[in-house]
């Protein structure tokens, strides 16, 4: 008890650092059990700290602290030891090239997924920073309930807009309408224009430049657009059209009232045309309606200060709560400032280009899961490696080295190489770039060339990637013990080994991971092409009928002698279908997939009739008959035969079932078989089938464009095979599997360059026993299997920890892509295991093979 | 008067010239208190020598490891021949002051 407080001398020693208080922390003790004679221990302990006070903020203390950080002892690190770090740094990786370049190398593959991410992000970032208010700029966002389905939306109901001017906050509101999708008719064919329409306050709120005409005007008159210098090349071949006349493609003229710049293409906007929003048909529905429905309607607003945002927002609050009362929809408005719009939460229905934040995270993923593994090896490598810095490290450390000192040293000697590696990656970068960037939705809106945000992102990047990849070695150096490194015994380290085989394992489980998704992908891919969809698709032609009379082009095209039979349709089977409501006769209603077809139909396909008759061959005009699937009959659980006959109310009609179809994929195998009726209304037909037999396609093709240009001479003919068509739609699945074999190659490069260094190190320091073994007759099989059978089992420990954890990923992942989807099979685990232990091996053994192979007598002579 | 000296730096000099080849820095604080009645905290007194060092009238040295103070060694100091001279200096401005005034030493 009577000892002087312990935590007021810890707090003393503490705050002097490496200055010298050994004399200070004497007379303190010496003060306290003098006064111990005379005081009790608590006044003399009271006295104790009362000193050390004194002295923390003594001149005494701060003198002595200057003084020592000028002693070998110091704490910082003057830019001439940093120097020395530097030259002692590269002169070890010069000595070690085959590392350096081992890790380098690895580092550069690691680092280029990483680069690529954050390119994408530093320009993501930039987004709409060319608008000069953006600061008090926002978008309202919306919540929408209704029943148990909840969603967010990018766009909010236009009906909102009076109740905003009302708030004394609110500088100005802008409504924005993104549904101009039309299409412009011109000599050469229509030319489609994507546009907003959008209120004359527009170009007060966001910055764009006007080059020609009265803006303001422009978009307070009806059928007045502004167009964007792009768009007026495309359409007029010149930017001087001022006062044109667009004529559309449903009939309406548009005036040129305008022309603009072309915005920068970092905008969450994006359009070619912006339109008076007079010219925007007004609202039919009822005032309820248009609280719930708000599609293409977006609303921002302008706010006088940017504080106000919270009673904004607590506004916004109230018109939801007062308006959305009665309603079966609840709506919560957000306001969302204009910087969070471009890189923000996942929303439905966003105007213009837009990354969501889910995906980013995913990419984020993947890009850690090829980062790290390459910081794995370099940290593997260096720790193999400490005998032989282990005596350069105890040399340091006798002659006055201290921990931290170390530490630092081999900190800067990452840095050095992944600086070095970085450059790498910038190459890498480079070449991957446009690929890249064509595998993106919104390709379009991004430009990943270099920027100084970018460049300082990169080099940031660069610095903390060898931060992670030199602190364990660091550490681990710093730590040891000099004693028993000079007499080379710092190897005894077992945790280290243990890391170091948990880092390995862990690369091979990624690298198996990424060749088994990669053969099921593959695997995915050919069982959607070969899928038996249950109908016909070989020797089909598709033809885009652009609204030419169905039966003319029937008439037309039936002349050929390459056509065999023909029949029309809504639509293409198995890409796409729409729904529509039904109700029974009990009043019922179900939502049902639909198709318009006419009698050709079901015999051209090859479907299969399981009861009842096809449609009459000569279809009348007024609909009455429905051929429904084998599905549509089970969920209404009633017998095949006992089908025909029922009616049903479609769309104000009373249809009867006429015949049943055996159940055949209408949708993408994404999606489940459900109920589905075919209908016969020639006037929905959009697409003609052309049952063809050929040996010269290309012949065929050109009589099909004589005979069109007699149809339609303004319209070019738009004809497929419906194979073609079909695989067409199955194409992500090359997406996916470029993706998955470029991260594939990546990581098993990665593991590989680590095993190799794995390898050539425990070559090296095992030289002399494979000289023994040799002298004593092993053979050079039998030192081949002696070496690598640990890192053997190293690659059956991943994939024992690989298979199930990937096949159980991919039992999930698979039914979401499509809903008919294959599955993981013990080959395919066989097939990966055998392509990682083999390219494993193969690394091992290219090393220990060498080894075995050296004449004894050379390995041996010295010493 | 080339280098100022502070009071309390005089107090403290001459105190340090006192205990000869014995000061140290509770010593000096326990000679100061009984003979000068003066209370001084250790910060304060440390940095008072410390600046005494930085004008060169006090040296110091280590003393080797102790018993009483946990092993520690404590710091002696001694005053520079430049040290005595500032002692000096100030005693016979003081001095000259003292002859030049009207006070009478009566007092003994």
């Amino acid at each position: 008890m009577n000892n002087p407080p312990k935590l007021a001398r810890k707090i003393l020693e503490w705050f002097a650092g490496a200055a010298f208080v050994e004399d200070l922390l004497g007379d303190l003790d010496e003060l306290f059990f003098i006064h111990l004679k005379t005081k009790s221990t608590i006044v003399a302990k009271l006295l104790y700290w009362r000193g050390v006070l004194s002295l923390l903020f003594s001149y005494a203390l701060k003198k002595r602290k200057e003084k020592a950080t000028a002693s070998p002892y110091s704490n910082t690190i003057s830019l001439g030891l940093l120097q020395n770090y530097f030259k002692v740094a590269v002169r070890s990786l010069y000595q070690h090239k085959y590392f350096s370049i081992l890790n380098a190398f690895g580092l550069a593959v690691g680092m280029s997924v990483s680069l690529l991410l954050l390119s994408l992000i530093s320009y993501v970032q930039t987004y709409d920073d060319f608008h000069t208010n953006r600061e008090n700029i926002y978008t309202i966002i919306s919540e929408r309930t209704e029943g148990v389905e909840q969603a967010s939306w990018a766009s909010a109901p236009h009906v909102l807009t009076d109740k905003l001017k009302e708030n004394p906050g609110v500088k100005e509101v802008v409504q924005i309408n993104s549904a101009f999708r039309e299409e412009v008719k011109l000599p050469q064919g229509l030319i489609p224009l994507r546009g907003y329409y959008v209120e004359p306050n527009f170009l007060e709120v966001f910055t764009y430049e006007i080059t020609q005409g009265n803006a303001r005007l422009a978009l307070s008159q009806p059928q007045h657009i502004i167009i964007t210098e792009s768009a007026a090349r495309k359409i007029f071949n010149s930017t001087n059209v001022l006062g044109k006349v667009l004529e559309l493609a449903n009939g309406d003229l548009m005036e040129v009232g305008a022309v603009m710049k072309d915005h920068p293409i970092n905008s969450h906007f994006s359009f070619e045309l912006l339109v008076s929003f007079a010219s925007l048909p007004p609202a039919q529905t009822s005032l309820s309606d248009q609280w719930m429905h708000f599609d293409f309607q977006y609303v921002y607003v302008l706010l006088r200060d940017r504080p106000t945002i919270t009673e904004f927002q607590t506004y916004l609050d109230k018109i939801s709560a007062e308006n959305y009362k009665d309603l079966p929809v609840k709506v919560a408005f957000e306001a969302q400032h204009l910087n969070d719009i471009a890189l923000g939460p996942d929303l439905r229905r966003a105007i213009g280009p837009k990354w969501e934040a889910s995906g980013i995270i995913v990419f984020a993923i993947i890009a850690a899961m090829i980062l790290l593994p390459a910081c794995f090896n370099y940290t593997n490598i260096s720790i193999a490696r400490a005998l032989k810095r282990a005596k350069e490290i105890g040399l340091r450390k006798t002659l006055g080295g201290v921990r931290h000192q170390i530490f630092f040293q081999f900190i800067t000697e990452t840095v050095v190489i992944t600086f070095v590696a970085f450059l790498g990656a910038l190459l890498l970068f480079y070449f991957t770039r446009s690929e890249f960037q064509k595998m993106l939705v919104a390709s379009n809106a991004l430009d990943l060339s270099l920027t100084v945000r970018m460049a300082t992102y990169f080099l940031l990047f660069a610095l903390g990637t060898g931060l992670i990849a030199g602190l364990f070695p660091a550490l681990f150096f710093g730590r040891l013990n000099p004693i028993q490194a000079l007499k080379n015994k710092a190897h005894k380290g077992a945790s280290a080994m243990r890391v170091r085989k948990v880092l390995t394992v862990f690369q091979f489980v990624l690298s198996f991971g990424f060749i088994l998704t990669l053969v099921v992908f593959s695997k995915q891919y050919r069982y959607s092409l070969n899928f038996n969809f249950g109908f016909t698709k070989e020797n089909i032609v598709n033809v885009t009928l652009q609204g030419t009379q169905a039966q003319q082009v029937k008439n037309e095209f039936s002349k050929l002698a390459s056509v065999q039979a023909m029949a029309m349709s809504s639509q293409v089977m198995g890409l796409g279908y729409n729904n529509t409501w039904i109700k029974d006769l009990a009043g019922d209603s179900t939502e049902v997939a639909q198709m318009f077809v006419d009698g050709n139909y079901i015999p051209l396909f090859g479907l299969t009739l399981l009861a009842g008759t096809n449609f009459p061959e000569e279809t009348a005009t007024t609909e009455k008959f429905i051929i429904v699937n084998e599905e549509f009959v089970k969920s209404d659980g009633v017998a095949v035969a006992d089908a025909i006959g029922k009616t049903y109310r479609v769309e104000d009609q009373d249809l009867q079932v006429i015949g049943v179809v055996k159940n055949f994929h209408f949708a993408p195998l994404r999606y489940p078989i459900k109920k589905f009726f075919f209908r016969s209304n020639p006037a929905k037909f959009s697409y003609a089938h052309l049952k063809v037999n050929t040996a010269d396609a290309y012949a065929m093709f050109t009589d099909f464009e004589s005979q069109w240009k007699k149809l339609n001479p303004e319209q070019k003919l738009v004809a497929s095979f419906f194979e073609d068509d079909l695989n067409e739609g199955y194409s992500n699945y090359v997406v996916l599997l470029k993706i998955t074999g470029f991260l594939g190659l990546l990581a098993l490069t990665i593991s590989a360059l680590g095993l190799l260094g794995m390898v050539v190190y425990t070559t090296e320091t095992k030289v002399k026993e494979i000289g023994i073994r040799k002298v004593f007759g092993a053979s050079v099989l039998n030192l081949n299997f002696q070496l690598s059978k640990e890192y053997l089992k190293l690659i059956v420990w991943a994939v024992g920890i690989g298979a199930p954890v990937t096949a159980y990923l991919i039992y999930l992942v698979l039914p979401r892509i499509q809903y008919y989807s294959t599955t993981v099979s013990v080959w395919d685990v066989v097939i990966s295991t055998t392509i990682l232990l083999g390219l494993g091996m193969l690394t091992v053994w290219s090393q220990t093979n060498r080894a075995a192979l050296s004449n004894p007598a050379d390995t041996l002579r010295s010493e | 008067m080339k280098t100022y000296l502070g009071e309390l730096e005089e107090l403290v000099l001459l105190t340090i010239a006192a205990l000869g080849k014995e000061a140290y820095g509770v010593s000096i604080q326990q000679d100061l208190e009984a003979r000068c009645n003066r209370s001084i905290s250790i910060g304060a007194l440390h940095s008072t020598i410390t600046r005494l060092e930085e004008k060169g009238f006090l040296k110091s040295w280590l003393g080797g490891a102790t018993q009483e103070r946990g092993g520690r060694s404590k710091r002696f100091y001694e005053i520079t021949q430049a040290g005595k001279k500032a002692v000096a200096e100030a005693k016979s401005v003081r001095d000259e002051l003292w002859s030049l005034s009207s006070i009478k030493l009566s007092v003994k």
